[in-house]
């Protein structure tokens, strides 16, 4: 006597959960240009590193007999497998179930709270949600006999929430989600999203309609031209879901397993003394024209190490994961070709990602070339200020060093949000620095107003006193009365920076653990 | 033929028009240079083709996301 019979059957039943929605609803989702859930977490985990949990779960139908006549697996696969050799979390909705909606189990197996989160939770280790499920439906109150208020049954978004202070949370926006898979693709520190087959939207376009009698397609409403590329709501954009799972692996990479722990350090396969000839022509002369601050990076940090954050939304600034000398650093560049004026998106931008960084103990460097915030009344009337003074109010909150570099322009209220004041405050400078409460020219005429007025030729005396301020100016005047702590050759920046980042990694470790902060932002 | 609508990114002032109608654009082409907050600022197109239109003129003003430039795949 043995319990073969139990055994097939178990097995058995994990080969009918292996069927998905079955052969024609998975041709059908193929065909939208998408994969299975479980093609998915396949493509996502490191080669046959996925173990999954609950693949039994799902309703079955049985004749007078007890016998199993069929099995509709449940419409969410979950469990835990590894990325680069570390342990993650993964779960998501399959779609060719039912469009990925519940089942009423008698305990959720994930998708808004439900034991991945509680496992990502309790293990300390990364969750990764693969959103594809399309929210709530009037179904449930045909299902249940009445209707519900709102974040009713076993999870609202109390565990999401939790999970955003102790271990990296990232969602992939795989198809059209609307209400609650909507939000629980924002409770994350990093989302992404394929352009073309994925959209997201607080309601879709049949309540649209309702509400508005407005027709609209959901590319749209909630595509990736919307959701990433104008609102910001969705972080980064990929061509493919093959390339939206390889850009998860990417950022994972750069992320401790836990906020107990310090980012991986990669192998330090480039020379820390690398210097590039090219940093030292790359500033033009002219104080008016553009170059390319992404290249400049490049040719600083190591090689091949940057990640774009958020590469499409708010783009007078850049935010950047990237390595220097094998260490985790966050790069926030100002963006010439946009004059590198921070707009209230830059603003909000920014101060995410000085958030997102500060979490995970990773250290800031600011490429600043930044002439202030962007006026006028269309930048007012959308709350540049309110949006500038958060970004600064969550930098002067951070707990990890910072490092400046300013490049070019460092003015006003904006530049000063690019200095580590709660800190070391040290900055470094480059030749074609400079900086001020506002530039002169403009600034001149505000402030020597009188002066220039009652002058017998105007013009000549704003050009003398515009002139004399100028020459003080010079960054080297600063450097002098150790205003900057150093004025550097562009070429040398790679081995200072990489020599600081360095040294500055012992005292990473003293302050491990969850962020508390106080207070509430403007 | 695909019409595309090249946009200016930034509120400013057309300061320099450097392409006109029937030049060929490659992808990363200036089309027209705004002046912003004393900063040139580039009006880039993403896609290639032959200008159609050029809807600004210099010391034009111009909102963010204002059509500058029609173009012809």
């Amino acid at each position: 006597m043995n319990w073969r019979t139990e055994i097939d059957e178990i097995r058995e039943r994990r080969r009918l959960a292996e069927a998905c929605g079955g052969a024609e609803a998975v041709a059908r989702h193929h065909t939208a240009g998408k994969l299975t859930v479980r093609e998915r977490i396949s493509s996502l985990l490191d080669a046959g590193s996925f173990r999954e949990v609950g693949k039994l779960a799902g309703r079955g139908t049985y004749d007078k007999a007890g016998t199993l006549l069929k099995f509709e697996p449940a419409a969410y696969v979950m469990g835990i497998g590894r990325i680069d050799g570390r342990p993650v979390a993964v779960g998501g909705e399959d779609y060719t179930i039912r469009a990925g909606t519940g089942f009423g189990s008698d305990r959720r197996k994930g998708g808004q709270g439900g034991f991945i989160e509680d496992l990502a939770y309790e293990y300390r280790i990364p969750l990764v949600n693969l959103v594809d499920g399309t929210g709530g439906t009037v179904n449930t109150a045909r299902r249940k006999g009445y209707t519900v208020v709102p974040g009713y049954g076993q999870d609202g978004f109390e565990r999401s929430v939790d999970l955003m202070e102790v271990v990296p949370v990232v969602s992939a926006v795989m198809g059209t989600t609307a209400g609650g898979p909507s939000a629980r693709a924002l409770l994350c520190h990093w989302s992404i999203m394929v352009r073309g087959t994925s959209q997201i939207f607080a309601a879709g376009p049949p309540v649209v309609e309702r509400a508005f009698g407005q027709q609209i397609t959901k590319e749209a409403l909630g595509g990736a031209k919307v959701a990433a590329d104008i609102a910001g709501t969705i972080d980064n954009v990929a061509d493919s879901e093959q390339e939206c799972l390889a850009q998860i692996r990417r950022f994972l990479s750069y992320l401790p397993t836990n906020v107990w722990e310090l980012p991986p350090v990669a192998a330090r396969d480039d020379p820390a003394e690398r210097c590039e000839e090219e940093l030292a022509a790359i500033v033009p002369r002219s104080a008016r024209q553009p170059y390319d601050m992404r290249r400049l990076i490049e040719l600083i940090a190591d090689r091949g190490s940057v990640f774009e954050i958020q590469e499409t939304f708010g783009r007078a600034v850049i935010t950047q994961l990237a390595r220097m000398n094998g260490h985790v650093v966050g790069i926030i560049g100002n963006n010439p070709r946009f004059g590198g004026i921070m707009d209230y998106k830059a603003a909000r931008k920014q101060g995410h990602f000085v958030e997102l960084c500060d979490m995970f103990n990773i250290p800031l460097i600011f490429f600043v070339d930044l002439p202030g915030f962007m006026v006028g009344a269309e930048s007012e009337a959308s709350a540049m200020l309110r949006e500038g003074v958060r970004a600064r109010f969550i930098g002067l909150q951070v707990s990890v060093p910072v490092f400046t570099v300013i490049v070019r322009k460092c003015y006003g209220m904006a530049g000063g949000g690019a200095i580590d004041r709660r800190g070391l405050n040290f900055k470094i400078a480059w030749p074609s620095a400079e900086w001020g409460s506002l530039p002169v020219e403009g600034g001149v005429k505000a402030a020597y107003k009188r002066e220039i007025e009652s002058a017998p030729d105007p013009q000549q005396r704003e050009r003398e006193l515009e002139e004399e301020l100028r020459q003080l100016a010079s960054p080297l005047r600063t450097a002098e009365a150790f205003a900057v702590e150093d004025l550097i050759d562009p070429r040398e920046t790679r081995p200072y920076l990489c020599q600081f980042i360095e040294a500055l990694q012992p005292r990473l470790k003293t302050q491990l653990g969850p962020r508390r902060k106080g207070g509430v932002r403007p | 033929m695909a019409r595309i609508e090249v946009k200016s990114e930034i509120t400013g002032t057309v300061w320099k028009v450097i392409t006109r109608p029937g030049d060929k654009v490659a992808s990363g082409d200036t089309l027209a240079i705004v002046e912003s907050m004393k900063m040139e600022i580039p009006v880039i197109t993403e896609d290639g083709g032959t200008v159609k239109e050029i809807l600004v003129k210099e010391k034009d003003p111009v909102a963010e996301g204002q059509v500058v430039a029609v173009l012809e795949e």
